[in-house]
């Protein structure tokens, strides 16, 4: 153990002592800090100091549109300081290791236990090691009931916690929702409880408990049943809420938006700036947690968002701005939002992206708007090879609709075509599997059907498939996965079916999708898993390098946790789920009968055209089509 | 948009690039440059093609774990500014560890900044007048011979007409370097080469452990070829 002193040289001893060190490591320049635009305060006014931490690389947690705007919003409040914490990279873990050197925030190079808060964002199953891994270089107990009253509060936000059962035993609290309001009430009730001299950790957490969007996962009990499922979760007192509904933000109009960006030095995977258009989707496709976990849909005014990129262009000077939501192409007003931003972005050089193309709604006027000459390359996501398993999932593309838009796509110069499908959907068969091949070779052959002084240069279409896996909040949230055995099979079975070399065919180990399962459905259960494969220093196993399936299958095995109990059974449909805590908005009776519907294969309808009474409009807010 | 100018119009920017930022690539330099001259809202000359850039030239690329005071940029501009207004707008728009200390319209290219001159400071284990000593005698050896590591393996390489002078001192407990090194683009020294030197003939920081030992570099001054002041 690092003695306490240790931790709180801060950045004098990246100064001074570290340079030896930062010489010997990939990327130094992701620890150092210094970004402009990057928030100082001066220690003695502030009453509250919080970390974002991030678990993974600096480079992927400076793209991340949730963390970029919750430091602008804490950080407006005069006596919060919000700084930011990235997980070292594997060499520089060892180093910190070696030396004893405590991870630090970037902004005041202070170690992670100098702070008040240190809040996670779980964006995904594959970081719930490397968060983790953070609080041990942190010097803190994994535990929340093993860490001390003096130590920070830890908290969990992000998309993750829609099941924050297997990861909830080692936060004091856990943030549901959207967290701009939250997370300044939860600061606020800090400072004052502080400040009264009410303060104890469990005084503050019984507070906080009351606050809407808030998870205390301390106050809870959990029973099981003798098969193994759970009997109920019993709150420990009676003003504890039975279920946690998440927040949203209501007015998406009004909510903050960040002026100024963090600019980071070295080079991130999305650098560039992001107008987030609207929350929510319309769409409703069975296998998608965000689709139901962010409704109900709540849009920005094109004049708003006009403002805020010309604002965030003049403070970043970035030469790029990406149009991000669920479904770009569902925005409603898309169009006046495209030419209100092209007025200035052709004079000043600034290129418009939008990554998520609906194949239904593509058109050629769209494409010429945005940055369609940088990349030659285009993005459609049919997810199935059959109609009949498309209307199973509800994604609501027709095969007619992929041409068309690989058409457009063709004439319009790209030649690189990308594919998107799932393998292991529910009702998959052999034959499913083979249409998404057959589907590969259509949009090879509407290549070669066009005139031959029209074609795009060397025709070339990536089929990348991913495995299915059942999320918690969904219709297909009760479903048994594919076994490894299974999903292997099926992507053999694909490799053969694609025979033209025009076709480039790209999967994934199966073995991530099986723990990504396993992580995404679990209960209380796997936490002494993970704590084993922290202790034995798994971490970022988000990179294909690091992730190491036979040490998950050894630490389950000695935790005496069954696997297949999580991921190849069927949830019953009475059962008491881990998630049943958590309160999306969407009922579970919608769920169920999408679910029924799926088995039906009948689809259901947008909800621009018309509600299914999902039930996220109790969560009120301004929305654009909730009756 | 074919941009039309009767000359290619240049403005020059001295800056430095210290503390923190010595971790930064020159790479990345580039692209974090790229983002302050748009910002700075100067009138900018563009690239021309399907990826329009501003256009920056840089002199004599620093790598990284080096600091300096001596860092230059060109800027492509499509109208004469007045100087103090583009170095106020360019510093508005930087930190304090990227300063721009001048801007001046050049007279002279980069191809005429001939020799380099670094400070540098060795902190080892052992530094002594009498270490000191040895390094100076590495310095002034004959043949100043090192490994250098190529694509095509390792080749030992005399350092030595690339090296105008080097002399080290023992001061405030540590081993002090100057040294005036070639910045010509054909045979441009990395200084790192120097401390290697020293490290392989003079056993200078040699301890295994890392934060024990360390060593900074400063590039103060750049020379034309008869050792007046580049500018």
């Amino acid at each position: 153990m690092l003695a306490p002193s240790v931790y709180l040289k801060g950045l004098e001893m990246l100064e001074k002592n570290m340079s030896s060190v930062l010489k010997s490591v990939s990327k130094p320049g992701r620890y150092v800090g210094g970004e402009y635009n990057s928030v100082k305060k001066n220690k003695d006014e502030v009453k509250c100091r919080f970390a974002f931490c991030f678990p993974d690389t600096y480079e992927i947690g400076m793209s991340n549109l949730g963390v970029r705007i919750l430091y602008d919003v804490l950080n407006r409040e005069k006596d919060i300081w919000c700084e930011r914490v990235y997980a070292p990279w594997t060499d520089m873990r060892e180093k910190m290791q070696e030396y004893s050197i405590p991870l630090t925030a970037q902004e005041s190079g202070d170690a992670m236990k100098a702070f008040d808060m240190l809040a996670f964002s779980l964006q995904y199953e594959m970081c719930y090691t490397t968060a983790l891994g953070m609080l041990r270089l942190a010097g803190l107990k994994l535990y929340a009931s093993e860490r001390e009253e003096c130590d920070p509060v830890v908290i969990a936000g992000g998309p993750c916690v829609y099941n924050p059962e297997p990861f909830a035993e080692f936060f004091d609290l856990i943030n549901v929702g959207e967290g701009e309001e939250v997370l300044v009430e939860i600061c606020r009730l800090y400072i004052e409880m502080k400040e009264n001299g009410s303060y104890t950790k469990s005084a503050f957490l019984r507070r906080a408990s009351q606050i809407e969007g808030v998870y205390i996962p301390s106050l809870y009990e959990v029973e099981y049943n003798a098969d193994g499922t759970i009997k109920e979760y019993k709150p420990k007192y009676p003003d504890t809420p039975k279920k946690i509904r998440k927040r949203i933000i209501e007015d998406m109009d009004k909510a903050p938006y960040p002026e100024k960006l963090v600019m980071p030095y070295i080079e991130t995977v999305h650098d560039r700036i992001v107008l987030e258009v609207y929350r929510g989707c319309i769409r409703g496709c069975r296998f998608c947690q965000a689709g139901m976990v962010y409704r109900p849909i709540r849009e920005k005014s094109p004049e708003v968002l006009c403002k805020q990129a010309r604002c965030l262009f003049d403070n970043t000077g970035y030469d790029e701005i990406s149009l991000i939501s669920l479904s770009i192409s569902d925005y409603s007003e898309l169009p006046r939002l495209t030419d209100s931003l092209l007025e200035w972005t052709d004079e000043k050089r600034v290129s418009l992206s939008l990554p998520s193309l609906r194949i239904d709604s593509f058109s050629e006027e769209l494409m010429q708007k945005v940055s369609s000459v940088r990349t030659g390359g285009i993005t459609f996501a049919p997810e199935a090879g059959t109609q009949r398993l498309r209307d199973v999932i509800n994604k609501n593309v027709t095969e007619e609709d992929l041409l068309r838009s690989v058409n457009i796509a063709y004439r319009g110069g790209k030649s690189n075509i990308k594919l998107y499908f799932m393998n292991g959907l529910p009702t998959e068969t052999l034959e499913d599997i083979e249409g998404i091949a057959e589907l590969a070779k259509r949009v090879v052959g509407q290549y070669f059907r066009m005139p031959k002084e029209e074609r795009p240069k060397g025709v070339g279409v990536t089929v990348s498939v991913s495995c299915f896996v059942p999320k918690p909040h969904t219709p297909f949230q009760w479903e048994a996965q594919d076994s490894y055995e299974m999903l292997m099979n099926k992507q053999e079975h694909l490799k053969n079916a694609i025979t033209d070399r025009r076709i480039r065919y790209t999967y994934h180990d199966a073995k991530v999708s099986v723990i990504e399962a396993l992580l995404a459905r679990g209960d209380r259960r796997l936490a002494p898993v993970l704590e084993l494969l922290t202790n034995e220093g798994v971490t970022l196993e988000a990179w294909d390098e690091n992730f190491d399936y036979d040490k998950w299958v050894s630490a389950l095995d000695r935790a005496g946790v069954d696997m297949s109990f999580y991921t190849t059974r069927g949830f019953g449909l009475d059962e008491v789920l881990p998630w049943d805590i958590i309160d999306i908005g969407v009922t579970k009776a919608y769920l169920r009968r999408e679910r029924d519907k799926a088995y039906e294969g009948k689809t259901t309808p947008s909800c621009a055209e018309q509600c299914s009474g999902c039930g996220a409009n109790k969560l009120g807010g301004k929305n654009k089509w909730c009756r | 948009m074919v941009q039309v100018t009767p000359e290619k119009l240049f403005i020059r920017i001295k800056f430095r690039k210290t503390g923190r930022l010595q971790y930064i690539s020159h790479l990345d330099l580039v692209r974090t440059m790229n983002k302050i001259v748009v910002r700075s809202g100067l009138p900018l000359w563009y690239t021309e093609g399907f990826n329009p850039k501003p256009k920056m030239v840089f002199a004599a690329p620093l790598s990284i774990g080096t600091e300096s005071h001596f860092e230059f940029m060109d800027l492509r501009l499509t109208e004469r500014v007045d100087t103090d207004l583009a170095l106020e707008r360019l510093n508005a728009n930087m930190t304090d560890e990227l300063v721009c200390t001048e801007a001046y319209y050049p007279e002279s290219p980069f191809t005429a900044l001939r020799w380099l001159k670094y400070e540098m400071e060795l902190v080892t284990s052992g530094a002594s007048e009498e270490l000191a000593g040895k390094c100076n005698e590495a310095l002034a050896s004959e043949k100043m011979e090192i490994l250098k590591k190529t694509k095509s393996g390792e080749t030992v390489v005399d350092i030595k007409p690339l090296v105008h002078s080097a002399t080290a001192r023992f001061e405030d407990g540590k081993i002090k370097i100057s040294a005036i090194l070639s910045a010509d683009p054909s045979s441009f020294l990395n200084p790192e080469y120097v401390v290697k030197l020293l490290r392989e003939r003079c056993n200078v920081l040699s301890s295994s452990d890392l934060t024990s030992e360390h060593y900074s570099i400063l590039r103060t001054e750049g020379y034309f070829f008869d050792m007046t002041l580049f500018r």
